[in-house]
């Protein structure tokens, strides 16, 4: 018995994908953790030497300022997509199912477009001599180009309008799965409309908010072009300094350091997601 | 398996063979193996090499001049080698060289002197300088408001706060720092380091955007009053907005020279240097500057060069200085600096 049942654990079907996941995720992953305890070669790849060097590196205040700015800016994005997000896969559930389909469509269709193009788009928008400028130049809102571009700010559009959809389908996913006759018993109870919102939907929609957070958040950790081109590379990200030490500097240890702790924060936020949303299974992100 | 094993011995045979006859009469086959970056040389050069001398061109391209070290170092067999002036004098360093027959070369008179005798070959025994990467200083008038700019220390003038581009490059903007402060674009100094920091520090509230590789967009659409780019994005943002003007810094210019090379194991020797004599024809030779937008190393291509810019004038070069190598210790302090300058 107990042997009939070790073979079924370990069916031959299973072997493309374990090999696969071998080949295509085990493997990779110990390399970049391996490289991340290497030396840097002098002029190409890297020196099989033990170090923690790259590791020793990560605590100087540049590199801690890198972390810091890459966290807020990803907690900013994070808390501004549910802002927008929340609001739109809530309104978008009530609306007839025809409209409904037509509203997330249009959600989705611009997904479909490459990111690097959209972004570009924002810049023709935002440029001292761009739409944005010349319509309130017109309107006789200002006299002189506003700088739109190149700063803070524009990297949290980019960022927000980027990774805005993930936030809208998730939360809408848990949104269009809530029972109606809830909230209608807590408004035949006494309930406020509000305070229907804040103790029934809000709670009940939990799990699709914290899904869309984490949707949002861990991408916007790696997300460096937004930065480089709305940002004018003035902000330098986690992933801008990965891109940064991989290709300009040429410190592969470093890059493979600094993806290592990318990585392992990710699962970190994902650990926190499973603890606090309760759910041992990873569904509702993937 | 036993008629598998039969197939595998019959295919390794014929291999084999066929790799023996190769062998055999590999010099005098028609064929060059260049490598370099991608359309570095033009398409319609290579194809009239081909079409006057029958020599099939193979072209092979790197991303970056260690990885073309890397795979010369490891064997590859190449013909001809178009890379930078500081990675060819590593590999000279180590005989990865092929002394140059002048007799084979009869157009190498054609070079330029102010890009001979460099410090990458030092006796001209070893490459043909191909073109010369120069940044400069380009400025609208229109929106520097009268401030006269004649060098990198006009990049920190408070009056463009906000408004200068420069490319993202940790070599060249401490450099020109550097060179602001009287000291060598390759300086090595930790202490110096830290001072040029120091000021560079201070330029940040100028800095308007980091561009490398389209920095000429902010000239052309106005969001930058002064910029710091390439030779060839400045001819881009002239040719959007011919009102702009540009700059060779009154300190010195930072240059970088990319030159030809062959191999000491190159398999075809004799048709690399057809090649090197083909290239250093003089029309043909503005023709291929024309193309790649960077400085030209040939005195008789000059009078074929319709865009000034392209002749870089002879004392910009001899007052300026090369970005060599700085060694292992160097580089990563200037990408430190970088760095945090970068995060500031």
């Amino acid at each position: 018995m107990k042997r009939a049942r070790k073979g079924r654990g370990f069916p031959a079907a299973g072997v493309p994908f374990l090999l696969w996941t071998a080949f295509f995720v085990a493997i990779p992953l110990i390399y970049i953790l391996c490289m991340s305890f290497m030396k840097r070669a002098a002029t190409w790849g890297v020196v099989a030497e033990f170090s923690l060097g790259s590791y020793a590196k990560m605590l100087s205040p540049a590199y801690l300022r890198v972390f810091g700015e890459s966290l807020w800016l990803s907690v900013l994005t994070t808390g501004f997509t549910l802002l927008l997000g929340y609001p739109f896969a809530y309104f978008t559930a009530q609306l007839s199912p025809k409209r409904r389909s037509l509203a997330l469509l249009l959600v989705i269709v611009p997904f479909w477009t490459n990111s690097l193009v959209r972004i570009y788009g924002w810049m023709i928008l935002l440029r001292s001599q761009g739409v944005v400028n010349a319509l309130l130049i017109a309107l006789g809102v200002i006299d002189t180009p506003l700088k739109l571009l190149y700063n803070f700010g524009a990297v949290l559009v980019g960022m927000v309008y980027a990774l805005l959809p993930f936030m809208i389908l998730s939360v809408y996913n848990s949104i269009s799965k809530l029972d109606p006759s809830l909230t209608e018993a807590a408004r035949d109870l006494g309930a406020g409309k509000w305070r229907a919102f804040w103790s029934v939907t809000v709670p009940m929609t939990r799990a699709g908010i914290m899904a869309g957070c984490v949707l949002v958040f861990i991408p916007s950790v790696g997300l460096f072009f937004i930065s480089d081109l709305l940002g004018g590379a003035k902000t330098m990200l986690l992933g801008n300094l990965i891109k940064n030490e991989l290709l300009t500097a040429r410190n592969w240890p470093m890059g493979a350091a600094l993806s290592v702790v990318m990585m392992a924060a990710t699962l970190l936020v994902i650990g926190l997601y499973q603890k606090l949303s309760g759910e041992k299974s990873l569904e509702g992100i993937v | 398996m036993r008629k598998w094993t039969r197939a595998l011995a019959l295919l390794l045979a014929a291999v084999l063979a066929l790799s023996l006859g190769a062998c055999g009469k590999k010099a005098d086959e028609k064929v060059l193996n260049v490598f370099t970056w991608a359309t570095y040389f033009p398409d319609d050069i290579l194809a009239e090499f081909t079409e006057q001398t029958g020599i099939k061109v193979n072209y092979s391209t790197f991303e970056s001049n260690e990885e073309m070290l890397m795979k010369l170092e490891s064997g590859g067999e190449y013909d001809i080698v178009l890379a930078s002036d500081y990675i060819i004098d590593i590999a000279r360093g180590q005989g990865l060289l092929m002394e140059l027959d002048k007799s084979k070369i009869p157009n190498f008179k054609n070079i330029n002197p102010t890009y001979q005798n460099t410090f990458f070959d030092p006796d001209n025994q070893y490459v043909v300088p191909y073109s010369a990467g120069v940044p400069m200083i380009i400025y609208n008038p229109a929106m520097t408001g009268g401030v006269e700019i004649k060098g990198y220390e006009d990049l920190w003038n408070p009056a463009f706060a906000d408004s200068v581009v420069v490319m993202d490059d940790a070599r060249n903007i401490i450099g020109i720092t550097l060179k602001t402060m009287g000291k060598s674009f390759n300086e090595t100094d930790p202490a110096v380091l830290e001072q040029a920091k120091e000021k560079l520090m201070t330029l940040r509230p100028n800095i308007r955007a980091f561009d490398y590789n389209t920095p000429y967009n902010l000239m052309i659409s106005g969001e930058t009053a002064v910029g710091y780019m390439f030779t060839s994005q400045v001819i881009t943002a002239l040719n959007a907005n011919p009102e702009l003007k540009t700059v060779y810094p009154a300190e010195g210019v930072g240059f970088g020279i990319d030159a030809v090379f062959i191999p000491a194991k190159a398999p075809h020797a004799d048709n690399a240097h057809a090649f090197l004599d083909f290239i250093l024809d003089g029309e043909r030779s503005a023709r291929i500057t024309e193309q790649t937008f960077y400085g030209s190393c040939n005195s008789a291509a000059t009078p074929y060069i319709t865009n000034p810019l392209l002749v870089i004038p002879d004392d910009a070069i001899r007052s300026g200085e090369s970005i060599k190598d700085v060694g292992e210790e160097a580089t990563a302090l200037f990408n430190d600096i970088w760095t945090e300058f970068k995060q500031s």
